[in-house]
């Protein structure tokens, strides 16, 4: 078979979108995933827009970075219904976040949160208790008020990721099972796997989340991506009553209910990480202080039952998303995207599918550009051989 | 006149006998179709031991409570489930029973065969024993305690006595516990009547026993259709007939024994397919299991005589095809030969898996063993897995039937309990040399029943595989085309095994599916990833084990 034109490393919701979007361009596409963590297709289908309270807290240095890039899921929420449009059904719904307060100071942080966002264009808005129980009646006695953001949603990830796969299977793309250990570039790209297999090809797009960082370390980029192992909950099916999707001023939770009428829990509460390359373990603290949490902000979901926990691996590096080509190896493209990496995954992976086109893309990168972790090429350090 | 449990079903009264399960009850007053599915199929008891999570109904107000876990109480106002449970706006947080905090030398989870036996060895040993059981009455699957009656036969007396044995060497019984969390360093959180319990023993001794494999034919999720152990349970448990007339389906001795109990009892048992051939046309088998126990293979031959006795029907060579619904609520199964019967109620039981859940969940090596289908612990003489502290004892750890669960129990109690400091644990001797002899008479046994799990291929593309999700055959078929490498996968492609009872009917058949479509071993392909909570927990006792292992942190 002929060299693909593209090599996409990562199959998760980046790395399919850019492989559907190159291939839609008439590209030759080879994606190749590791199968375990890299494209596990675990997150939650949360459509994020607002900065997220546990962000702000965990990584309050990193907070500008996502507030610079609020017009970036604004952008990124409206690929997602382009792609449902085009794909869809993905079980997508619209109709807003809510972000509880339970106190008059969370009251105090949500104004100047909302007044902030809507400066950036997010449709937002304060609601009192009386205004916020004709939106959601089932919330706790405790809960003061909310901020609503109208522009949030949430979808079926499951639905959204199989129609994905199969788009991208129609168009032709060719995928293969291996896990990329190293990348070498020069006029084109090297790949070699796990497998022991060397995939070329003109190009390559980088797509591998927490795995990004050690690939382009060679190329000249000192990326900080970490993988953080995320906890989530799934009830049983209840009748559909909740159409928000729940955040708190302070706490970790995002909670959602899905058109099977299971609500998902989840909100950021860490897993026990079994090496980046085994799934992770379920922590007992985070299952109950998440799902407790969840009880008592929502007391209605009381009588349903968890069905099944299960943990992803989220990717944090600087709160921003990283989308351009290596300053020192103009063949690879990064796509890594920021904070809520599953919402801004089509936009991103769209993005770097026309770069690797040469399409005009969708929106300004350049404040995205990877060369603000250029570091200096370590001579050496590229030192696999790859032809052989 | 017994005392009366009577309590209301939709509006109607139904009859019930104290300690009688809501599930029983109802089967007793005709009723079959217990909840509503998504897909607006009707469902009734199948397991009849709180796995199959298909006999959920509304308890006073409280959604999604299995009847056959559920004993009858007075008053009681019960309802239809319907697939989507509302949840009430006005809704405030439950009162919430304390929460009790255990620590013993020795955790038994699981009050069978094995457990018992661990207890007592245990505590004799002179370690601080609780044994948790699922069920209100002890006993597990094979003794089957009646809840309210005196025992019916040697095998409920001796059930009895083990219970006995183990109060008596000292262990506590708690019985309404539901394990559902497992956690490294040996902490466990349980559901007990709404409230929480949390353990965090020195060791830990799992004897969960087995559940049934079912024969997955077109019909097998029609209210009626039940495995035969579940039958067994209404009988032996709450004297109640799964239905007045009832056919039997599958393979191995369990099929035989209940039909004659039924029988006995007054039920018209109108066949018994055996899948099958005959013994006498394997004489080799038939030799090697009467050699091995000729005790057992007696009274198995005894049983058959009984059947004869009572014109019923035994087939060799004879499986299940196909359940329908036939008028006035009864079914037609179908058979292999061509031949159907018009029945109340079709049992089958094609064999058992093992609940080996928690030990998946707490990473205990596992091998698979092609001949039973299923994964077996690896385990020390000790029946130490290979988690320090953690045990293993009876069917849990790969099939080997009740009286080598019993031998098991009482090596992996003596252990543990040396382990604590208690006892040596030396002089087991004659429950090891016990233990070969059941273990060689189980391999001649699976021998001549069939252990092995049967393919599904022949199978219409119409079947259910996954009883929760709905999941077809033919759609997992198509979810295959895809070429997922891994069961898993699969599941997130067809969401089959997403459902409550979390997987554990279809997660072996579509591993096979996964393994015979790609051409790899078993090994390698897997079952679905052990995830807690090991069964369904409601968010208040989340709630409450929240609040427990919060304050005694």
């Amino acid at each position: 078979m002929a060299a693909p034109d593209l090599l996409v490393i990562g199959g998760g919701i980046v790395g399919q979108t850019a492989a559907i979007r190159a291939a839609e361009a008439g590209m030759r596409v080879r994606l190749v995933d590791a199968g375990v963590n890299a494209g596990s297709t675990a997150n939650a289908g949360s459509l994020h827009v607002q900065l997220q309270s546990r962000f702000i807290r965990l990584f309050p240095e990193l907070a500008p970075n996502v507030e610079a890039s609020l017009p970036l899921y604004l952008a990124a929420v409206r690929e997602w219904e382009r792609l449902e449009a085009a794909h869809g059904p993905f079980e997508l719904v619209r109709q807003g976040g809510l972000m509880l307060a339970e106190g008059a100071e969370q009251m105090r942080f949500l104004e100047g949160k909302a007044a902030r966002e809507a400066a950036r264009g997010l449709s937002v808005e304060l609601l009192d208790r009386p205004a916020l129980d004709r939106l959601a009646p089932w919330l706790g006695p405790q809960i003061v008020g909310a901020e609503l953001c109208r522009d949030e949603g949430k979808l079926n990830p499951l639905v959204a990721n199989r129609a994905l796969r199969a788009r991208a299977a129609a168009l032709g793309v060719e995928m293969r099972a291996d896990r990329i250990v190293a990348l070498e570039a020069g006029a084109g790209v090297a790949a070699r796997g796990a497998s022991g297999a060397v995939h070329a090809a003109r190009q390559a797009i980088v797509a591998a989340a927490w795995g990004a960082g050690a690939l382009v370390a060679p190329l000249g980029l000192a990326l900080p991506v970490r993988a953080e192992p995320l906890h989530m909950n799934i009830t049983e099916p209840g009748a559909a009553q909740i159409g928000h999707l729940i955040q708190h001023a302070e706490r970790s939770i995002t909670l959602k209910q899905f058109a099977s009428g299971q609500i998902v829990i989840g909100g950021g509460w860490p897993a026990e990480s079994r090496g980046d390359w085994a799934t992770p373990a379920v922590r007992a603290a985070s299952l109950l202080g998440n799902v407790a949490l969840a009880a008592r902000l929502v007391p209605a979901i009381a009588g349903l039952r968890v069905i099944r926990t299960w943990a992803g691996m989220n990717t944090t590096a600087d709160g921003r998303t990283v989308l351009g080509r290596l300053p020192a190896a103009p063949s690879v493209i990064l796509a890594v995207p920021g904070d809520a990496g599953y919402t801004l995954g089509p936009l991103a992976g769209r993005i770097a599918g026309e770069l690797a086109a040469g399409l005009p893309a969708a929106e300004d990168i350049a404040p995205l550009s990877p060369a603000r972790f250029a570091a200096p090429v370590r001579l050496g350090a590229s030192a696999v051989r790859l032809s052989a | 006149m017994a005392p009366d449990a009577t309590f209301r079903f939709d509006g109607r009264p139904v009859a019930a006998r104290p300690g009688q399960s809501l599930a029983a009850a109802l089967t007793e007053a005709g009723i079959r179709a217990f909840r509503e599915t998504a897909k607006g199929a009707r469902r009734g008891i199948f397991c009849g031991m709180g796995v199959c999570q298909d006999c959920l109904v509304t308890v006073n107000g409280q959604p999604n409570r299995r009847a056959c876990m559920t004993p009858a109480a007075p008053g009681l106002e019960v309802a239809t489930q319907a697939a989507f449970a509302r949840l009430d706006p006005g809704a405030t947080l439950p009162e919430r029973p304390p929460a009790r905090s255990i620590a013993p030398d020795v955790l038994v989870i699981g009050g069978g065969a094995a457990g018992l036996a661990a207890a007592a060895a245990a505590a004799r040993a002179g370690a601080s024993v609780v044994v948790l059981d699922e069920r209100k009455v002890g006993g597990g699957q094979y003794y089957k305690q009646a809840a309210a009656d005196a025992p019916l036969d040697p095998q409920q007396a001796a059930g009895a006595a083990l219970i006995a044995e183990a109060r008596a060497a000292g262990a506590e019984m708690m019985g309404g516990v539901e394990v559902w969390g497992a956690f490294d360093g040996l902490l466990f959180l349980a559901e007990v009547a709404g409230g929480a319990l949390v353990a965090r023993p020195r060791t830990a001794i799992v004897a969960t026993g087995a559940y049934e494999r079912p024969r997955m034919v077109p019909g097998w999720t029609l209210p009626g259709v039940m495995t035969t152990g579940a039958a067994q349970t209404l009988w032996r448990s709450y004297r109640t007939l799964p239905g007045r007339r009832v056919a039997v389906a599958g393979s191995g001795p369990l099929n035989v024994q209940v039909a004659l109990e039924l029988a006995r009892g007054g039920a018209e048992v109108a066949l018994v397919a055996e899948a099958t051939g005959h013994p006498l046309l394997r004489p080799a088998a038939a030799a090697a299991m009467a050699l091995t126990g000729p005790r057992l293979t007696l009274q198995g031959l005894a049983m058959l005589a009984g059947l004869r006795r009572r014109g019923v029907p035994v087939r060799y060579g004879l499986t299940l095809d196909a359940v329908e619904a036939a008028e006035g609520g009864a079914l037609r199964a179908t058979f292999s030969d061509g031949r159907s019967v018009t029945v109340d109620a079709v049992l089958m039981n094609d064999g058992f898996e093992p609940q080996n859940e928690i030990l998946r969940l707490l990473g205990a090596g596992m091998d698979w063993d092609p001949a039973v289908g299923h994964l077996r612990a690896r385990r020390g003489e000790d029946m130490q897995t290979t988690v320090p502290g953690l045990y293993a004892a009876g069917d849990c750890a790969g099939l080997g039937g009740a009286p080598a669960a019993v031998a098991e129990g009482r090596i992996a109690g003596a252990c543990a309990a040396a382990a604590c400091g208690h006892g040596d644990a030396w002089d087991l001797f004659a429950d090891r040399r016990a233990l070969a002899r059941h273990r060689r008479f189980q391999r001649a046994l699976w021998r001549m029943h069939s252990a092995a799990p049967r393919p599904l291929d022949d199978a219409p593309d119409a079947t259910i595989l996954c009883r929760c999700e709905e999941i077809t055959l033919g759609e997992v078929r198509a979810g295959l085309a895809d070429g997922p490498g891994h069961v898993g996968t699969l599941k997130r492609a067809t969401r089959v095994g997403m459902g409550r009872c979390q997987g554990r009917y279809c997660a072996a058949p579509a591993a096979r599916m996964v393994a015979a479509a790609t051409g790899r071993p078993m090994e390698d392909v897997s079952l679905f990833a052990p995830r807690v909570p090991i069964k369904p927990v409601s968010i208040a006792a989340i709630l409450a084990a929240q609040e427990a292992v919060d304050g005694s942190a």
